[in-house]
């Protein structure tokens, strides 16, 4: 059974609870299939949304606390905004430690145009996956070539068409769905 | 109808979440947090679509520039009504009305555009809080304080936002976002443009109202500048626009002052922050 920890225990600058957000992470861990123990550094200071994956083994994931607030409610822990953020790094985080996945740049050495030129890129996409109480925010750039899904009228005025350039591993469907759109 | 709007009583629907003022400004984090931003991770703090809280964080902005949009169309709409015409200190011209109207026009588009954006962008409109800070800027008395306080701040911040958000789009391969940034860019340059205009022709013979409204103008840029939020560094998440602020009118040195003002706003966040940090380390 993987171990879930997370700091700091007590809250000063957001009413956070340490034991939510674990059992949040419990759940996305079973889900997600990723048998590790699991810190959760909080960083309570900011309120700025940056997330990063501090070590893979072990596994310690650095959240600044704007990416665990509710959006309608400052300095209030959203658990589906805990699910969303952490679903996205523990899907990419199963990826690399797959050894199936390959060899994978480091997080810093990802961009969009390595994950366009093919590069075996983790997955960004993954709360596709995981079942939710209310449609996901899905944006992933989703439009990096021009889709039947366009807005009519902005269709005439793009002149940018980008090339398919296959699906990558750890893509979920509905991103690559956009990746291979048609030209509307 | 009743002239001089408060900001309590703008009509929303049940999406829509109000914060205060209060709410926003006294968050003891500070905007950028207690320590100021990163500090040791320069050139770390842009915006940029590799991240991985770049999605949330572009649509989190946008909703803020949606909801700052029907924000501007009240506010142009109210300066229409809340002055008689003339040219009187008290008094809006009818010209300075005419441009208020079509500023209304254009912030009609830019909601239609940034409904259909979030849309996009897999965001449900009242997703984010919204604060009524713009259209507080509005509410001034005097006209030329609204110009400054909106068309030249915050609409310049617009400018600063929109230049940020259509890089960021062009890095992405999204040229949905990047164009509607473009196109929302080219209105706000208009929009300050006219803030530039009416101040230098209602205030052409009264260089008090001109050093006040100019002051003004200071403190809704420090105040907006969130704490170093903006800046002219890689450090800044949001860049100010120098070409695009030049083409809307405003001098080397008026923009020179910005940005003082907003390394005076991220100086001012850090010290803040620091007194916060020792004083949790001594109660702790």
């Amino acid at each position: 059974m993987a171990v879930v920890t997370v700091t700091p225990d007590e809250w000063q600058f957001v009413a956070f609870d340490s034991g939510r957000i674990a059992a949040v992470a419990e759940k996305l861990l079973g889900e997600i299939g990723l048998d590790v123990d699991l810190k959760v550094e909080v960083d309570e200071t900011t309120p700025m949304g940056r997330v990063s994956t501090s070590s893979l083994q072990p596994l310690v994931i650095a959240v600044e606390s704007g990416a665990f607030e509710d959006p309608k409610r400052p300095r209030q822990l959203s658990e589906q905004a805990v699910a969303d953020v952490l679903g996205r790094l523990l899907h990419r985080c199963a990826d690399r430690i797959d050894p199936a996945f390959g060899d994978p740049p480091p997080d810093v050495a990802l961009t969009c145009s390595s994950r366009r030129r093919g590069t075996p890129t983790p997955s960004v996409a993954a709360p596709a996956r995981l079942p939710r109480a209310a449609p996901a925010p899905l944006y992933h750039f989703r439009n990096r070539t021009a889709s039947a899904t366009w807005p009519t009228p902005l269709r005439p005025a793009v002149g940018r068409v980008r090339p398919h350039v296959g699906r990558h591993p750890g893509v979920c469907d509905e991103t690559d769905g956009v990746e291979v759109g048609r030209v509307g | 109808m009743r002239k001089l709007f408060p900001p309590e009583l703008l009509a929303r629907d049940g999406r829509f979440t109000r914060v205060t003022n209060e709410e926003r400004f006294g968050d003891p984090r500070g905007p950028r947090g207690l320590a100021g931003g990163r500090p040791g991770k320069k050139g770390n703090n842009r915006l940029t679509p590799d991240l991985p809280e770049a999605p949330d964080a572009a649509r989190a902005l946008m909703h803020g520039i949606f909801v700052g949009e029907i924000q501007a169309l009240e506010g142009a709409g109210r300066t229409c009504w809340d002055f008689e015409t003339g040219k009187g200190r008290e008094e809006a011209p009818f010209e300075l009305k005419l441009d208020m109207a079509r500023q209304c026009w254009d912030e009609a588009r830019h909601c239609e555009i940034s409904v259909k954006l979030s849309d996009w962008m897999g965001t449900e409109l009242g997703e984010f809080s919204e604060s009524a800070f713009l259209y507080e800027a509005a509410c001034n008395p005097d006209p030329v304080l609204r110009l400054t306080g909106v068309n030249r701040a915050l609409e310049g911040l617009a400018i600063d936002v929109f230049t940020t958000m259509k890089d960021f789009g062009d890095i992405a391969g999204d040229p949905v976002l990047e164009f509607c940034e473009d196109w929302m860019l080219a209105d706000e340059v208009t929009h300050v443009k006219m803030g530039s205009d009416w101040l230098r022709r209602l205030t052409a013979d009264d260089p008090e109202r001109r050093a006040n409204a100019l002051e003004f103008q200071r403190v809704v840029d420090k105040l907006f500048s969130f704490g170093g939020l903006r800046g002219e560094t890689d450090e800044n998440p949001i860049r100010l626009a120098r070409r695009f602020r030049e083409l809307a009118g405003f001098s080397d040195g008026e923009i020179d002052e910005i940005s003082n003002v907003s390394e005076e706003a991220t100086r001012e966040a850090a010290s803040l922050g620091a007194e916060a940090g020792s004083e949790v380390g001594a109660t702790a």
